[in-house]
């Protein structure tokens, strides 16, 4: 088969291009083929094609593509195409965009676990309370109330703080 | 070091434990990144260098990891990093990564901390069986004793900051390595993928790519670390892998009282064939040998062990083998090194 493009030379390339419910075909030399490949370089970089697409897709993400983290430069389009942030402040820097994202990730956008000592006894209780507090939705749900009173004393103790006391002594 | 590693077998090998005729092994890892350095794509050589030598230092002070041996890994060849990426010692991108980076593990080969992997730390344990809440007692120990010589970077709304989203909050990855071999025989481990997949858990194959499974062994962890305490992802795990097993032990079973014949006659052949086979490409011994433990747990093979069948599966790895040989070999020389080492490790002394 000969080239389509230059007639001349033995084509070597074949390439299938499908546009709406049309396919076409075009065989190519190899020179032809490579000039064809020089062409598509000089279309618009990927780079920019995401940023038209997101742009298109969630505008808010739009707006965050002019937004880059002031320690490391990361932008934050490059990280939405590497997947992989620059730095640890990039979670604060990228808030906005990066919320929704874990939320489709995780199915949840608030850490609830460990917390480290330094952290504060502050955060550590904090977070104490929030996994107790699942836990007694867990026991109320299983109707396991002897389970439940248990885990609410916790909470209580815990807290330990004015609006809890302050609570109880409005209900005394 | 690398040599006295060759001489013997992690303990999570063992095959004891709960559930240890289906669950190989349970291991936990935790990300953790310092607070005060760019995440390992955004730094630079110099970064890196101080990164790896501020962990590298702290391990070797601290209580509970001062013992633990620690290897640069530019400082080994390309065949012990791939013996330890075999080992499970350390990931494949750690294997295969640049830059100054190691890692810290014990003799018994349960605990390993990366360094400067795709994270500043990537902390794990590894035990025998179905372990879970033993492997997550050791590793928060552990954990907690970096943590004091070290300042991660943390958020009170996010947790651990991961460099990737996909680890942030909990940086926690519980996996168990699980064989079922009864359940891809009689064409049930889709239905195990797709109910599993519904419950936040991802199964995926632990060597090879495809459809065919090699060894019949899976890697079973949960998806989510953000959202989820600890010891609620445990939670998930210790509701949904018993379940599994279970259902493998079901096919088992089946297997067993509907077509012995056919059963004893798949893992006695592959037995055989393990004894006296004279070249055995990689994936041939993985299949053999799944066959064959199969065999061994379901009672019908009675002369070699699970615990020689676990160490098989690691030793007759590319990377074991020319550790063993103390050279590079082709795979066509693996091929047939690793027939004659599984003959001899069986027991054939032809
Ligand atoms: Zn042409
Ligand atoms: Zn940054």
């Amino acid at each position: 088969m000969k080239c389509e493009s230059c007639n001349k030379r033995h084509a070597t390339v074949h390439l299938t291009e499908i546009s709406g419910n049309e396919k076409r075909e075009q065989h190519l030399c190899d020179e032809c083929a490579h000039n064809l490949n020089n062409q598509l370089i000089k279309m618009p970089s990927p780079t920019d094609i995401l940023a038209n697409l997101i742009n298109q897709v969630a505008p808010e993400i739009g707006e965050m593509s002019k937004t880059a983290c002031p320690a490391c430069g990361m932008s934050y389009l490059e990280f939405r195409s590497s997947g992989r942030l620059g730095c640890p402040m990039d979670y604060t820097a990228f808030k906005k965009g990066i919320v929704p994202l874990l939320e489709k990730m995780h199915g949840a956008s608030e850490h609830i676990g460990k917390v480290p000592s330094r952290a504060g006894k502050e955060l550590v209780v904090k977070n104490e309370v929030l996994q107790l507090r699942k836990e007694l939705d867990k026991a109320v749900e299983k109707e396991d109330y002897e389970k439940a009173a248990k885990i609410r004393d916790r909470i209580f103790e815990l807290s330990g703080s004015d609006d809890v006391k302050g609570t109880l002594r409005q209900d005394g | 070091m690398l040599r006295e590693l060759y001489d013997k077998t992690g303990d999570w090998l063992r095959g004891t434990g709960p559930e240890a005729d289906i669950v190989i092994s349970t291991r936990i890892r935790l990300a953790r990144n310092l607070a005060n350095f760019p995440f390992l794509s955004r730094a630079n050589t110099e970064q890196k260098r101080e990164i790896e030598r501020l962990i590298r230092e702290k391990i070797k002070h601290a209580k509970d990891t001062k013992d633990l041996h620690y290897i640069r890994l530019s400082d080994i060849s390309t065949v012990d990093r791939l013996f330890l990426m075999e080992r499970r010692l350390i990931s494949r991108e750690h294997a295969g990564g640049d830059g100054e980076r190691g890692v810290a593990f014990g003799r018994s080969e349960t605990v390993s901390v990366m360094v400067n992997e795709e994270d500043h730390l990537r902390i794990q344990v590894i035990r025998s069986g179905f372990e879970l809440r033993d492997a997550w007692k050791i590793i928060d120990e552990i954990d907690n004793i970096l943590e004091r010589e070290l300042k991660y970077a943390f958020s009170p709304a996010f947790g651990y900051l991961t460099a990737c989203p996909t680890n942030v909050g909990t940086g926690m990855r519980a996996s168990v390595m699980v064989h079922l071999p009864a359940l891809g025989l009689t064409h049930h481990i889709e239905k195990v993928f797709n109910a599993v997949g519904k419950l936040g858990l991802i199964v995926r194959g632990l060597y090879g790519e495809g459809t065919q499974v090699l060894g019949d062994l899976y890697q079973i962890s949960n998806q989510f670390t953000l959202g989820k305490s600890e010891t609620e992802i445990i939670e998930i795990m210790e509701s949904v892998v018993p379940r599994i097993t279970s259902y493998e032990r079901m096919a088992r079973e089946v297997l067993i009282s509907e077509n012995r014949e056919q059963l004893e006659d798949r893992v006695w052949r592959s037995y055989g064939m393990l004894k006296e086979a004279r070249v055995l490409s990689s994936e041939e011994a993985m299949h053999l040998l799944s066959q064959v433990r199969l065999g061994v747990t379901v009672g019908l093979i009675k002369d070699v062990t699970a615990e020689t069948l676990n160490a098989l599966f690691i030793l007759t790895l590319p990377a074991h083998l020319q550790k063993l040989e103390g050279k590079e070999l082709e795979a066509t020389q693996r091929n047939v090194l690793r027939a004659s080492f599984v003959r001899r490790r069986l027991g054939n002394t032809n």
